[in-house]
Order: C-alpha cells, then sequence, then structure tokens
C-alpha cells in the first residue's frame, strides 16, 4: 500500500510541473493537502503562483494547511517563502511586513526540523535586511550551522549557495577577510561559479554595489527549489 | 574652401554646444548676508503622541517667489509653522539684500492656536496687476489681496475659501481657460482637527496603498473675488490620497491644463484635462499604479523634445528603495520612468525638487532638496519596524507609533544637483563641485534669479533649521533669456499656462509659467532659458493660455517684459515712472 501510495505521487509530482495557470493552482492544493509536508509539491505550486500573480490566495492556502498541520515542517518553509515570492510585487514598507513574516515561518520550520534548506533560506533571508537592522550575524549563525551539515555531506551543486550567502553575511558584518575566506573555500568546489567569481574579482565600493544588487528587495528572489532534486 | 572651413567650425561649435558643453554649476550661499537666514519652527503638539503627529505635519518649511511689488525684482514669502511664529515677506531690496516686510505688510499671522501655516501661493486672482497671497494650512487657508501699496487684506471670508482642510500643497491655474486663476489644494490628511485630535485614528491606513487622505480640492475662480468648491464636478472626489504635491502642465498639447498629483503612502495620479471642466484620471494607461512616498512634482521639458516630463522625489534609502520617477513623456498620454536610466533615481529622502538651467547650456538641470530628520545619533528606523512587523497592528492609531524623541530619522542627508548632459540623455550628480551639498533637513525650493544676472537662484527651506540662500555663479555659463509674460483678455494676467519656445542651437527649448509646481516651493513666474553661445534668436513662439499664438523678438541677457496682443512692454516698474 505505502508502495503505491509513493508511486501516485511520484507520478503526481512528475505530472504537476506542467501546471502553470490559475485553473490549476487547485489541483496542487489538492496534493498538498494530501501531502502537507510534500516540498516539492509546494515548490512547484508556489511557482505556479508565481506565474498566475495568486499570491494572497497561496499564503490563505498555507496559513490554512500549517494551522492543520503544525508539524509538517516543509509546509512552514514554503509558508514563508510563499511571503517572499509576493514581496517584488509590494510596496516597500509591506515588502518589510512580508520579509518579517516569512523568517517567522522560517523560524517554526527550524523549530520543527533543522534541516540544511531551511537554515540556509533564513540565514539568507537575514541578510536582505539592511544593516541599520542588525540582523546580519543571525543570518551568519544560520549559514555558518548548513555550511556545517553541507560540510559533512558529499559536495552537492547547491552549497554554492551557502559559500554566496555565508561569504555576503561576514562581508555585512564588515569581516572581509572572512568573506573573502569563505568565497575562497566555495570557489575551490565551485571554481567555474560566476557568482564567486564576480565577488571575488571585486573590492570596495564595486563590491557593495554588486552585493547591494544582488539583495534588492525589488527584485524577485529565485524561489525554485528545483536544484534540490536535480542537484548532482 | 574658407567658406566650408567656417561652416565646419561653426557646425562643430554648434555640436558642442547642443552637447551640454558650457560652464561649470556653481552656487554661492548667501543667505545670511543676504538677510534672509531665518529659522523655520515646525508645530509642537501637545500630549503624549504629540511628537508623532510633529513628524507627520513636519513638512511646513516653505517658500513662495514673487514680484509683490511690481519692481522687477523676484520677492519671497517664507513661511513658518508653530503657534505664534511668524511668516516672512523679504522684500528684494535689488543689491542683493532682503528685507522682512511683513509685519507692516500685515502677512506675519497665520500660525494660530487652531491652524498651521504649510505652504503659501502668489496669484494673482482679480487681474489686477498685484500678485496676491494665498497661506496655505492645516486649517483654513487664507487669502490676502494685495492693495498694491505694500499692504495686504484678508479677504478669505469673501473668497469662500474658509473651509477646513489639512492642506499642504497649492498651485494656481487656469483649468477653464476662462481667463480666472483657479486654485487646487493638496489635502494630506482627512478633514479631521490634529490639534483638538477628536480621534486617535487620524494616520494612514496602508503604508504603501493609503486611501484615507484627504485628496484634492479644486476651486474655481468665478470672478468679483468668489471662488466654488468644484471638486467633484470636476472628478477629483475619488480621490482619497494623501496628497503632498501637486504639478499642472498642459501634457498633451491640447491647450487644456492637466494635473499630476504625488501622493504619500501610495498611487501618484495624473488627471486630463477633457476641457469642459471636467478631468479624466488616466493614471492607470498613463503612469500605472505606484505604492511609492510620492513627495513631489516639478514638470519641465529635460530633454529638449517639446513635451513636458515630470519628475517625482520618493524615498530611496538604506532601508526603503523606491527611486525617484523621470516620467518622459511619450506624447500620447503615456509616460515611461526613466529615472534609473538617466541617473536621477536615487536622492535619499527627498522633498522638493526643481529643474532649472543652472549654466545656461539649454538642458534643464535638477536640484534635489532631502532629509527627514537630524537629531540624535539613535536611528528611529529600527524601532519604527518593531511596530510596523507587529501582526495585526492599526496604523491609522497615532497612539501605536513609537516616540521618536531625540532620534533621527533619514537625517543628515547630502541635497543633490544632477546636471544635465544634454544629447546623451544622462544626468551627472554633482552636489559637491556645485557647492550645494549641505546636509540640511531640506524641504522647500524657491527658484529664481534674485538678482537679475540671469543664473538662476535658489532659496532652500528647512524643517526647524535655518534656511538657506544659494546664488548661481557665472563661471563659464551660457548667454541667457528671460521672460516674463504677461496675460490679457481671454488669459490670466501672470499668464500662468502659457507655453513659450525658443530656438537655438539647434534645440528648441519650451517653458511653461507655472502657478506653483513643487514641494514646498513656488518658484518665479518668470520665464528662464540658458541659450549658450547663442547671441541672437529667431522670435520667441508663445502660446497664450487664451489660445492665441504670437511671436516676438527677443533679446539675448535681457529680461523682456511680454504682453498679450502688445508684444514687448516696459517692465512695470519702469512704466509707473
Amino acid at each position: 500500500m505505502i508502495r503505491r501510495n509513493a508511486l501516485i505521487l511520484l507520478l503526481a509530482a512528475a505530472v504537476l510541473p506542467l501546471w502553470g495557470n490559475s485553473a490549476d493552482l487547485e489541483k496542487y492544493e489538492k496534493a498538498l493537502l494530501a501531502s502537507p509536508d510534500d516540498l516539492r509539491t509546494g515548490n512547484d505550486y508556489r511557482q505556479a503562483v508565481i506565474k498566475a500573480k495568486e499570491y494572497d490566495r497561496c499564503i490563505a492556502f498555507f496559513e490554512k494547511l500549517t494551522a492543520a498541520n503544525p508539524d509538517a515542517s516543509n509546509a512552514f518553509l514554503n509558508f514563508g517563502f510563499a511571503y517572499v515570492d509576493k514581496i517584488p510585487d509590494a510596496g516597500s514598507i509591506t515588502q518589510v511586513i512580508l520579509a518579517n513574516t516569512a523568517l517567522a515561518h522560517f523560524t517554526k520550520s527550524i523549530e520543527i526540523q533543522p534541516s540544511w534548506i531551511a537554515l540556509y533560506t533564513r540565514g539568507n533571508s537575514y541578510l536582505y535586511w539592511p544593516k541599520i537592522f542588525g540582523r546580519a550575524h543571525l543570518g551568519v549563525a544560520d549559514l555558518e550551522k548548513a555550511m556545517e551539515m553541507q560540510r559533512k555531506d558529499s559536495v552537492k551543486s547547491y552549497h554554492i549557495r551557502s559559500y554566496i550567502s555565508l561569504g555576503d553575511g561576514y562581508w555585512k558584518m564588515d569581516d572581509i577577510e572572512k568573506a573573502r575566506a569563505i568565497w575562497q573555500e566555495g570557489a575551490k568546489h565551485f571554481p567555474s561559479d560566476a557568482q564567486l567569481k564576480a565577488r571575488l574579482s571585486r573590492e570596495g565600493d564595486e563590491l557593495k554595489e554588486y552585493i547591494d544588487d544582488v539583495l534588492d528587495p525589488n527584485k524577485r528572489v529565485n524561489t525554485d527549489l528545483h536544484e534540490l532534486w536535480e542537484a548532482r | 574652401m574658407k567658406i566650408r572651413w567656417i561652416l565646419t567650425a561653426l557646425a562643430l561649435a554648434g555640436a558642442v554646444w547642443a552637447a551640454g558643453a558650457g560652464g561649470k554649476i556653481r552656487f554661492e550661499e548667501i543667505s545670511e548676508k543676504a538677510g534672509v537666514k531665518v529659522m523655520h519652527h515646525t508645530r509642537k503638539f501637545s500630549g503624549d503622541h504629540g511628537d508623532v503627529l510633529g513628524m507627520f505635519t513636519s513638512g511646513g518649511a516653505a517658500v513662495a517667489v514673487g514680484d509683490y511689488n511690481n519692481d522687477g525684482h523676484d520677492d519671497m514669502f517664507v513661511t513658518n509653522s508653530d503657534v505664534g511664529k511668524p511668516n516672512y515677506l523679504f522684500r528684494n531690496n535689488g543689491d542683493g539684500t532682503f528685507t522682512d516686510v511683513a509685519e507692516p505688510a500685515g502677512v506675519t499671522g497665520g500660525n494660530d492656536p487652531d491652524s498651521i501655516v504649510a505652504d503659501a501661493l502668489w496669484f494673482d486672482y482679480d487681474n489686477d496687476g498685484w500678485v496676491d497671497l494665498m497661506l496655505v494650512r492645516f486649517g483654513t487657508p487664507v487669502l490676502f489681496h494685495n492693495e498694491g501699496n505694500g499692504k495686504f487684506k484678508d479677504v478669505t471670508a469673501q473668497t469662500g475659501f474658509n473651509v477646513f482642510g489639512n492642506s499642504i500643497a497649492a498651485i494656481a491655474f487656469d483649468y477653464d481657460n476662462d481667463g480666472r486663476l483657479d486654485v487646487m489644494l493638496g489635502h494630506y490628511f482627512k478633514p479631521v482637527d490634529l490639534i483638538k485630535l477628536p480621534t486617535p485614528h487620524v494616520l494612514p491606513n496602508d503604508l504603501d496603498n493609503a486611501v484615507n487622505g484627504g485628496g484634492v480640492g479644486l476651486w474655481r475662480n468665478l470672478g468679483g473675488g468668489r471662488f466654488e468648491d468644484v471638486t467633484e464636478k470636476a472628478g477629483f472626489k475619488d480621490h482619497t490620497g494623501w496628497t503632498l504635491d501637486i504639478g499642472h502642465s498642459d501634457f498633451d498639447n491640447d491647450g487644456w491644463q492637466d494635473i499630476y498629483l504625488a501622493c504619500d503612502y501610495g498611487t501618484d495620479r495624473i488627471y486630463f484635462n477633457n476641457g469642459d471642466g471636467t478631468f479624466s484620471d488616466l493614471t492607470k494607461t498613463s503612469i500605472g499604479f505606484d505604492t511609492k512616498k510620492g513627495m513631489n512634482v516639478d514638470i519641465g521639458d529635460y530633454d529638449n523634445d517639446g513635451l513636458q516630463d515630470v519628475y517625482v522625489t520618493n524615498i530611496t534609502d538604506e532601508y526603503m528603495k523606491e527611486c525617484n520617477m523621470l516620467w518622459h513623456n511619450n506624447g500620447d498620454r503615456t509616460f515611461t520612468d526613466l529615472s534609473k536610466e538617466t541617473g536621477t533615481c536615487p536622492t535619499l529622502w527627498g522633498w522638493a525638487a526643481k529643474f532649472g538651467d543652472f549654466d545656461n547650456d539649454g538642458w534643464q538641470d535638477l536640484f534635489v532638496v532631502n532629509g527627514l530628520r537630524s537629531a540624535g545619533k539613535d536611528n528611529y528606523i529600527p524601532v519604527l519596524v518593531n511596530m510596523i512587523t507587529t501582526p495585526g497592528i492599526d496604523f491609522t492609531d497615532v497612539r501605536v507609533w513609537p516616540k521618536i524623541g531625540d532620534m533621527t530619522w533619514s537625517g543628515f542627508q547630502k541635497k543633490k544637483l544632477f546636471r544635465n548632459l544634454g544629447h546623451q540623455g544622462v544626468f551627472k550628480e554633482m552636489s559637491a563641485e556645485a557647492g550645494v551639498d549641505n546636509d540640511l533637513d531640506g524641504r522647500g525650493i524657491g527658484m529664481a534669479d534674485f538678482d537679475n544676472d540671469g543664473m538662476l537662484d535658489l532659496y532652500q527651506t528647512n524643517a526647524d533649521q535655518k534656511a538657506l540662500l544659494y546664488r548661481g555663479l557665472a563661471d563659464g555659463a551660457g548667454n541667457w533669456v528671460q521672460l516674463k509674460l504677461v496675460g490679457s483678455g481671454k488669459s490670466n494676467r501672470d499668464a500662468i499656462g502659457a507655453k513659450a519656445a525658443i530656438e537655438a542651437g539647434g534645440l528648441t527649448m519650451i517653458r511653461e509659467v507655472n502657478g506653483g509646481n513643487g514641494y514646498a516651493g513656488q518658484s518665479t513666474l518668470r520665464l528662464h532659458w540658458g541659450v549658450g553661445t547663442a547671441t541672437k534668436l529667431p522670435p520667441v513662439e508663445i502660446r497664450w493660455p487664451s489660445g492665441k499664438v504670437e511671436k516676438h523678438p527677443v533679446a539675448v541677457n535681457e529680461i523682456t517684459y511680454i504682453e498679450e496682443g502688445k508684444g514687448i512692454v516696459p517692465a512695470w516698474h519702469r512704466r509707473k515712472k
């Protein structure tokens, strides 16, 4: 029986990414109601939501889903991402509110299950906050934990993200030396990565301009987690 | 061969001129010696939440430029806002100094216990040739009639203007082309008494899309010193935003004045004049809906394509990345924001901005003031964000906003001056080089050629700080033309709405007389052009508000007075002699 359910889920996962319009969102929602902690379906649902610009519907759905499934770590992670997905379409102050709410849901996800993806996500989110809010050290703490996990693992393509973000976190805390050390460590594993090269080739104001541009809240953050499943 | 060489040289010279080559842009700060370095005081509110209301009403440091005594030298009216604090009427002595004559003129008042002066406006409402003065207030406006003898008379009661509103902006324009100047007031808060505060729910209901502001009021000049509220009739009733500034211009060159509204906490609005006493809100198709904090509207043809463009300041600071908007007029009732492309996006917490050709090279530059509150070393933003991110918080309730005390909020910001690089289509920020990079809490800009030397000067008002006067220096600057237009017949006397075009150096440069565009600062009613190295010009073409089009010869490096139907006339003060 379990094997049959797993097969259905696998088939569903193969079909779901084809859905993209708002009419099909309901199908994703049904799938998630059946399997609330399914990170992949939740991810695909959100990508469809972005295409349909149905952000509020997505937030409302995850609100109900997490209320009904308070132990579903991945549901909380997707709930947080649903707020992040809405940020580029929001006004500057609403962006702050959305970002802060996202953090609260990422925290809940970590409390339930401190996974690499949840730690990386929350850590990276803290970096989008301007220096004035003093949240970079919180981001570094999360990213150090994610780094610790990945160092014990075999190298995956998505591990590049932690090297980039942890370095950015140290840069944001004005520890340039440590930032460069992290980016250089990443470059050893990912020598052709353009983002690391861009950081390592810049200094001073040029580096600041580059990272500020990367962390611009008006730009859509790629919250598609497909890399997790396609990782080499 | 020689002729060909000369022609080539001339063509090259023309190309250099047209590319914006010219002198340096430089200013000298002279407020002290000019006698206009006066302090502005914001209103102090009592009670636990007084400093929050103080913040929300701290925009009232304004300047209005106008030649009230018709002596050929632009004067200034400068506002104050705290209870009992006087306003200033600076009479230009014509020798680089000013004298405050507000007391004998009878215009010091306005800051009574129930009202806060927030802006001022000169306009000749009765077409008698003397500009009259309106005080814009959180309260009722006050209209002073210029008696022509240095004194002013409060005529508010007769005009119908004695209606309460929390007004912060005003323009005078002739929306129905009947030859009489009408008035639009921009209201920030709803018409609730902020001093008695009958309810604490007076603040924006949403910080990006607020719809509980005061909107605008349009007053039609009926003649005989009376005005009628036509807000609803004209189609403005549905605008309920937090209006901070108003700009008018004939954006589509159809002979009717259109309106741009800069709104705090949400969507700016653009209204096109239907020519029948009504306007259509074309925001959706013309500029789209924004969520920014619109602070200023100034209007000018920055790229010399014959169409009036719009510059709006917003907030672009460490914690908020809105970007200003430089709306390029596409000529089809749509605009494209080119602030990023032109380099005019980031000016921190922006307030007033003015287009002006500061080096007389034929291309209009931009001066932008900024800065909200420069105080102690602690920053209000993290404190404020704690409140903003509290789930379920009611932003309208003044009681939930944290006290600001001695904290700084977007303070100590350097002003921005953007030099227009002409055909390159971009601006270069050069405030330090120009000598205007002060870090005061700027609010308004009054731009005029106060010393009649052909260079534009800038008066900068600052909240709770002293004002500055920057005298433009002719450091290799180009030649210039200034026109004072006088309407007659079916045009208003101030010629507000008249559009004039000058050709020089291969450019056609338009200017339009405006009645108070720009936040907290009315500039001169004279039109100013830089014409580079040109010494002779073809006749200037003027389209009067009446619709009449006239061509008149124009002299370089002179201030020329042109009256509709008569052509060049002596300046008023010379006529009197």
